[in-house]
């Protein structure tokens, strides 16, 4: 299953300030939070130098479970999924997914799952089931996104019946072979069979002017992977990519 | 703003972030918790169902962010409550001042219930007196009489005020005054 380039699900064109919303049906929406117990504050960390660089070849053949620390060290979107949709044992799933530009109040972007919408058994137009299709997402922005200052993230989820101990969010950002960002979010306890919100603020980076036009020229070499534990051990992996040239 | 650019104008660099506290935020289902976070964010209010489990919400003001996390206050959710509370560093009480007798009785035992438990009870609290825009709402002295702030919250930091949706600015006053307690207890553990 290739992750990055190829697989195109959904393209949610947003041009601005009256972005429409994106398909909402069959798409499955990026993933961002914010773990704001004390004890769990986000770290907002790009690369740590001290951290040993790891590979995905060497993830894979690792014989046990995948930990926070382990994809830490990750230096490039994988090629493929660390792991299967049936890992997935606690339900989790994303129902929607909002950007606000907090400096005027807009909604940039806004994609939500209608009830009873079940990724896993998409058709995906071939008259195949496709379970990777809930997996990834592809956005198009205008490249007044990549100068925006302060966006509050709003992440909203829903858990299966088992009370699920500890959830965490790791999601890495690459543009090309560079890693750009690295967001982790530990959302603590969750309750089961809730519906959880998550909004968080959050600082962009002040990208260099030439990396900004780089993004721009290069539609969808921005990408990224978000990394889902529970009790520290990998249960989940979307992917998702990003052109800044929308609207031109 | 004007900081900002002032700042910025004089070569100074940006000003040093804005010091972080994060709440808790309970009270029981219908109190109005959901409607005075998304009204302290500038969200519109005219979609708010009951919250069946928590909305983390980080709430700006001048001199701080507050990441507060908000619990259901459905009895499902309600016994996770204390899950929760470890970490905090303040908690937001919500009620719902014109609710009828036996629900004002239960969020008396709800808040004495977290007055003392041991992983907030040294924690300042603002407790709002919700719904004061509605006319059978009791007044923030009765809620304190009846609540039995004095006695039992002796010696505990803690600020009652009357609230309600159609006063956000009010509420934003509230709230600037928990920061204050907020402040004075960082100061008190010596943390930055």
């Amino acid at each position: 299953m290739n992750g990055s380039n190829s697989r195109n699900n959904t393209a949610a064109a947003v041009k601005g300030p009256d972005a429409d919303l994106g398909p909402a049906a069959n798409s499955r929406e990026r993933k961002s939070g914010g773990g704001v117990l004390k004890r769990l504050k986000s770290r907002r960390n790009q690369t740590d130098p001290q951290r040993p660089v790891v590979t995905e070849s060497e993830l894979r053949a690792l014989d046990r479970d995948i930990t926070p620390d382990d994809v830490l060290g990750l230096r490039a979107v994988t090629r493929d999924y660390l792991c299967k949709p049936e890992d997935n044992v606690y339900n989790i799933d994303f129902t929607r997914f909002k950007i606000r530009d907090l400096e005027t109040g807009t909604v940039l972007f806004e994609i939500a799952k209608p009830p009873n919408c079940d990724p896993e058994y998409e058709d995906d137009g071939n008259g195949e089931g496709d379970t990777s299709a809930g997996r990834f997402v592809r956005y198009q922005f205008t490249p007044a996104f990549l100068r925006l200052r302060t966006v509050g993230a709003t992440v909203e989820f829903t858990v299966g019946d088992q009370p699920v101990n500890s959830f965490r969010m790791i999601e890495r950002h690459y543009f090309q072979d560079k890693v750009l960002k690295n967001f982790d979010f530990d959302f603590g306890f969750c309750i089961p069979n809730s519906r959880n919100t998550c909004e968080h603020i959050y600082e962009f980076p002040q990208l260099p002017e030439d990396l900004i036009r780089l993004m721009v020229e290069h539609p969808y070499e921005t990408r990224s992977d978000s990394f889902y534990f529970v009790d520290n051990k990998l249960i989940m992996h979307n992917k998702a990519d990003y052109a800044y040239d929308g609207g031109q | 703003m004007d900081y900002l650019c002032f700042r910025t104008l004089c070569c100074k660099g940006p000003p040093p972030p804005r010091a972080e506290y994060d709440l808790v935020c309970i009270g029981l289902t219908g109190s109005g918790k959901t409607s005075l976070l998304s009204r302290l964010c500038s969200e519109a209010t005219d979609h708010i169902g009951p919250t069946t489990g928590f909305s983390i919400k980080a709430v700006p003001f001048q001199n701080a962010i507050l990441n507060v996390k908000e619990l259901g206050g459905a009895d499902s959710i309600k016994k996770y409550w204390s899950r929760y509370y470890q970490g905090s560093q303040g908690v937001v009480f919500v009620l719902d001042s014109a609710s009828s007798d036996e629900d004002l009785e239960m969020s008396r035992t709800e808040l004495h219930s977290a007055l003392q438990h041991p992983q907030l009870c040294t924690l300042p609290f603002l407790i709002l007196a919700n719904h004061q825009d509605k006319p059978a709402a009791r007044t923030t002295q009765e809620i304190k009489k009846y609540f039995e702030l004095e006695p039992l919250a002796r010696g505990k930091s803690w600020i009652l005020e009357g609230s309600s949706v159609d006063n956000i600015d009010a509420v934003k006053q509230s709230f600037t005054q928990l920061i204050e307690l907020l402040e004075v207890k960082d100061q008190d553990t010596g943390r930055i």
